[in-house]
């Protein structure tokens, strides 16, 4: 007894150092799929409700602006409608039934919270499985692509932003189709990476990328930005850095896009394949 | 001891106060990031047990993640730098060793004193902050100046806040 007394003296401290930090360290691994965690579901609640009060008051500011956007968005949407519906053999349907031909239904959404300054960053929503928001689903802003949705709470979800280390997505350029992979280098939240597209494509500054839709979960089409800068590296790639077409500082309002036939996409690639 | 309980709670909650409506919103390509909150376990008496600097360490980290979003990140650095408190004080100690009943501060060992203190523990905490949140070494340069940057931030702050806020 005296012995363990003596031993708990002199490295208690240590021990406790130890468990606090082991506590700490699993609350952080296990970030990514914490749905079971009271914790974290408690904390982002809480978050969200004080972020969305917050929010309501500085909406104000830029009403104008948003206006703004809206009637560019209207008069592009009119002109764009047909590109998400893929319609080519079920004309011959007499039944009009929407859910069969359309392949992209929009959630309108709110940005109540953001941040730029991390090296993951994180968007919280208003919308959350009540509106039927789903893991996996793609955020998008007027002006270009957003985020993924990596959590969805009852009325809330959280969306990886595309300013996030571990963010990857299959991009293309508009003008020849050529793809690559888009990433974030965390230096500098106006320049976004593009790898993988080899290096005897001919590319030039001001070309526009878009999204390929290989994954799945972005529509393809959506604009993301365009080249500033390339060089052809050592290898057989470019590398290429990319001006976003989002502004990610003023992110206010965004559209959870949800592929209704994403389920059939994925069985039928895990059933080629065998894998997932 | 009611007293200090008070006092200490009211420090943490203005410096809190300060982190999230004032440093959280610095926008500098990320590279500025600095965390004031860790001045609440710098001004801890020096007769504190080791055990409740590690508790209380854990706590403040606890309400920065919350305030943060980011569950455990925060939490671990801080009890990081709980556990190197003694350690270090005990290295920077002054000839006479420090008296019971003393608080840490400018006033009671002089500036040079407090400034290396203040900047050992800072950059402990945040290049075990900065490193576990991009936790890997891809970046590590650029998260070494990260870290240099913030430091250099949250020092000059805490100063500021030492000289404004804290009387004796």
């Amino acid at each position: 007894m005296r012995s363990l007394l003596n031993f708990l003296n002199r490295f208690g401290n240590i021990l406790l150092f130890i468990l606090l930090e082991l506590i700490a360290l699993y609350m952080l691994a296990a970030r990514p799929n914490y749905h079971n965690i009271k914790l974290t579901k408690a904390m982002n609640a809480s978050r969200a409700a004080i972020n969305a009060k917050i929010n309501q008051a500085t909406d104000y500011f830029s009403l104008n602006e948003i206006n703004q956007q809206l009637l560019r968005e209207n008069g592009e949407l009119k002109n764009t409608l047909q590109r998400f519906y893929r319609d080519s053999e079920i004309k011959t349907y007499s039944v009009t039934d929407s859910l069969h031909r359309q392949q992209y239904v929009y959630i309108q959404a709110s940005v109540v919270n953001n941040s730029v300054n991390k090296q993951k960053n994180y968007i919280t929503l208003d919308r959350g499985t009540l509106s039927g928001v789903k893991e996996d689903m793609a955020v998008a802003s007027q002006s270009g692509i957003a985020g993924i949705i990596i959590e969805a709470g009852r009325n809330y979800s959280i969306a990886m932003s595309v300013l996030n280390l571990e963010f990857r997505l299959s991009v293309r350029l508009k003008k020849n189709g050529y793809f690559g992979s888009l990433t974030w280098d965390g230096a500098d939240d106006n320049i976004l990476i593009i790898n993988e597209i080899p290096n005897h494509v001919n590319i030039s500054i001001g070309d526009t990328i878009e999204t390929t839709g290989f994954s799945a979960v972005f529509p393809e089409g959506i604009m993301v930005g365009t080249i500033v800068d390339f060089d052809e590296g050592g290898g057989d790639f470019y590398d290429i850095e990319i001006k976003p077409s989002t502004e990610y500082r003023k992110l206010n309002d965004v559209y959870i896009i949800v592929n209704l036939k994403k389920d059939d996409q994925i069985e039928l690639e895990s059933d080629v394949t065998g894998t997932r | 001891m009611l007293n200090n309980i008070a006092k200490y709670t009211g420090l943490f909650i203005l410096l809190l106060v300060i982190q999230v409506s004032l440093l959280n919103n610095i926008q500098f390509s990320g590279f500025v990031n600095p965390y004031i909150y860790i001045l609440f376990i710098l001004l801890l008496p020096f007769e504190t047990p080791s055990w409740l600097i590690l508790i209380l360490s854990f706590l403040a980290g606890l309400v920065v993640d919350i305030t943060a979003g980011t569950p455990g990140l925060h939490t671990s650095a801080t009890v990081f730098a709980g556990f190197l408190r003694p350690y270090v004080l005990n290295y920077i100690s002054p000839h006479e060793g420090y008296e019971q009943g003393d608080l840490p501060g400018i006033k009671t060992y002089g500036f040079r004193w407090f400034i290396t203190y203040v900047i050992i523990i800072v950059s402990l905490h945040h290049l075990f902050l900065f490193y576990l949140e991009v936790f890997r070494f891809e970046y590590f340069f650029r998260t070494l100046l990260r870290v240099l940057l913030s430091t250099g931030f949250t020092v000059l702050f805490i100063v500021i806040v030492q000289a404004v806020f804290i009387r004796r």
